[in-house]
């Protein structure tokens, strides 16, 4: 089923960060592939492609109970016109406005049957440049929001600062952002393997390529936006880890941009992935624990007003008892989903 | 399911087609010859023994409407607005650049001539039967639905938080906005005139009746809404986005208070697409899984046109007699079948 659908590549980035210029390499490539591209009406430079789509940007407000959900009502349209022809082309490259948030574009991708029975999100992918960077977290929420959400950061125009300045903007990256992919570019000279093709989404990859979780970053004061993550020993109960999750995120889920978890349930031979796009959540079994692997089950977040104390001892009481390893209870294998979404 | 062993209305009265692109639309012209519009940019007439083909746009034909005058209206992708003649010739109506014209609807004057009206981006551009520009009504947002009343004097457009009535030969153009919170994604107006409705990004209907804009909500349905149709008369409202065909009671103070109609339901399929039959209390119905039933609203009685297969039916419509069906797929399978009694 999954392969039937059309993958999606989000690319975002601030005004000027070289979005287009990596728009227009990923189309000119010799990879004999044909993709849709959806750009914004104010792009910066012209794009050279057969199917180009302009947007609107329209980012509407969902009646269902959930204060945070917004989607981009113009791809939902986008993509149902681009369905007709179908067969047509490979992927679609959706390009956003510099002062675009990524969330409501993820969570379309999430929210309507017909984009979701069609497509799958790939990956969200967030062009910065080095040089302005630290003027742009400074000035601008929406920037800040581009690293959080990306699962792929191109850190571009490297060779415009020095490689001290270089690694400090890559650590400052790290300290909003610790779990995206970043790969340092001259005029968006990214390999096209590593833009496209990510499963970033995907929940069996959801914790593909994690960080150290030992190596937990300091705490950074000029960010509001920091990831954490957690992890834990004994198996994890379904049910107090649903009641858990769906307080947090109904709670919290404006703060929390992205969460992402894999799951060791009492009795279950197979990983539960979990994840969430703000209030949006999605989780189901993707396959067995790897044999002689200890079963820990994790958690990441990336948000703002992030409390490390209070989400550590909510997610340690999900717990099994340590007195038992037996079962508590039978998993489930429904997917989680956020009680304003239930 | 007695009707499954019953034999199919296609196999004896049935031509059908297999064109491999996607059925946009499927529909009788004013002089009663059957076309459909595909996502490959071309039209199909079903004429003679092989249907001929014309090449109406270069990209996906998005929205097709009988012309005023024999023929076809055609909208696409790449921008521009066309007419279609019963012998194949293809003319330009209009250029909108790079937008979509996503939405296209005609009605005659009785007199030779009519008015036309295509959807793009936020404004509805009304045009004449000949096809010269009279007026382009803006909104607030993009346009994702437009209807005439019965005889063109009014227009209606469904955009974000409602829609927009336009009197088409007013001098000042000041539309009476009808206000609901949220996305609007498709629009009818009763026959007589007395409402209007919209298919909601929320799987439910919104109405407003037109005397004193009292609302009308019709929620319930477990996934989109897309297809609406009234009945001949105006009593029944037809609607896609369940296991059925849902009708909602225009008579007796409905549809408020009123539980709808369910026909023609089964488990574990959707409607897509419900079209009235023009001169009797009966409605077609096409599912997900491809099957096209006919259902008596009276008796209930089903009438099986086409088995499951050929993906989900895209297009529907009647001739104007109601003596012959045309219908459509996602995959391209095509059908012309004539209910003439023989």
């Amino acid at each position: 089923m999954s392969d039937t659908l059309i993958p999606v590549t989000v690319l975002t980035g601030y005004l000027g960060a070289g979005k287009t210029t990596l728009l227009n390499r990923i189309l000119s490539e010799d990879h004999g592939k044909k993709y849709a591209v959806v750009i914004n009406e104010f792009g910066e430079l012209g794009v050279d492609n057969d199917l180009v789509v302009d947007a609107d940007e329209e980012v509407f407000e969902m009646n269902n109970g959930c204060i945070c959900c917004t989607v981009r009502g113009d791809l939902i349209r986008i993509v149902a016109g681009l369905m007709k022809r179908r067969g047509k082309f490979d992927g679609i490259i959706i390009e956003t406005t510099g002062l675009a948030n990524p969330a409501p574009v993820a969570q379309t991708f999430f929210v309507d049957d017909g984009v979701r029975a069609k497509t799958r999100l790939d990956a969200i992918v967030t062009v910065v440049d080095a040089k302005n960077l630290p003027a742009r977290l400074a000035d601008s929420a929406e920037a800040e929001d581009q690293v959080a959400f990306a699962d792929v950061i191109v850190l571009n125009k490297a060779d415009l600062v020095t490689p001290e300045e270089l690694d400090a903007v890559e650590a400052r990256i790290r300290t909003i952002n610790r779990y995206a992919r970043i790969h340092r570019a001259t005029r968006s000279n990214v390999a096209i393997a590593d833009v496209l093709g990510q499963g970033a989404f995907d929940l069996a990859r959801v914790l593909e390529r994690e960080p150290d979780f030992l190596e937990d970053s300091a705490h950074s004061h000029d960010t509001d936006v920091n990831s954490m993550s957690f992890e834990v020993s004994r198996a994890v109960d379904p049910e107090r880890f649903n009641a858990w999750m769906g307080t947090l995120l109904q709670e919290k889920g404006q703060d929390l941009l992205r969460t992402k978890g894999i799951l060791s349930y009492p009795g279950e031979d197979r990983r539960f992935a979990f994840q969430a796009v703000h209030m949006i959540a999605d989780g189901d079994f993707v396959g067995a624990w790897p044999a002689g692997q200890e079963r820990r089950s994790k958690l990441v977040f990336i948000g703002r007003n992030l409390n490390r104390p209070q989400l550590r001892r909510g997610f340690e009481a999900c717990q099994v008892s340590a007195s038992s390893d037996a079962p508590a209870n039978a998993p489930t294998s429904a997917p989680i989903s956020a009680p304003a979404n239930a | 399911m007695s009707e499954v062993l019953r034999r199919f209305a296609i196999e004896e009265r049935g031509q059908t087609q297999d064109f491999g692109a996607y059925v946009v639309g499927a529909m009788f012209d004013r002089a009663g010859t059957a076309a459909f519009a595909l996502g490959d940019g071309t039209v199909r007439i079903a004429r003679g023994p092989d249907w001929p083909v014309v090449e109406a746009h270069d990209g996906a034909v998005l929205s097709m409407a009988a012309d005023v005058r024999p023929g076809w209206v055609t909208g696409g992708d790449d921008g521009r607005l066309r007419r279609v003649a019963p012998d194949g010739a293809v003319s330009d109506v209009a250029r909108y650049g790079s937008k979509w014209v996503e939405q296209v609807a005609a009605v005659p004057d009785g007199k030779g001539g009519g008015v036309l009206a295509c959807a793009v981006g936020k404004a509805v551009h009304v045009l004449d039967g000949t096809g010269t520009a009279l007026k382009s009504l803006q909104h607030p947002s993009t346009v994702t639905g437009i209807a005439f009343d019965a005889k063109g004097k009014r227009v209606a457009a469904s955009h974000y938080n409602g829609c927009s009535l336009w009197f088409v030969g007013a001098k000042e153009d000041k539309p009476r906005v009808m206000d609901w919170k949220g996305s609007h994604t498709g629009i009818i107006l009763h026959p007589a005139a007395e409402a209007v409705v919209t298919a909601m990004q929320e799987n439910a209907l919104h109405g407003w009746r037109l005397s004193d804009g009292q609302h009308m909500r019709m929620s319930g349905y477990p996934s989109k809404t897309a297809s609406l149709s009234f009945s001949r008369n105006g009593k029944w409202l037809a609607s896609s986005g369940a296991e059925s065909v849902v009708l909602w009671p225009f008579f007796g103070g409905g549809p408020m208070g009123k539980a709808p109609l369910e026909l023609a339901g089964a488990e574990g399929v959707t409607c897509t697409q419900v079209a009235c039959h023009p001169s009797h209390d009966m409605v077609a119905a096409g599912f997900n899984d491809g099957m096209v039933v006919l259902a008596d609203i009276s008796s209930q009685r089903i009438i099986p046109v086409a088995p499951p297969g050929h993906g989900p039916v895209s297009a529907l419509g009647w001739s104007a007699t109601g003596s012959h069906l045309v219908f459509g797929t996602e995959e391209g399978f095509a059908a012309l079948v004539d209910f003439t009694p023989r």
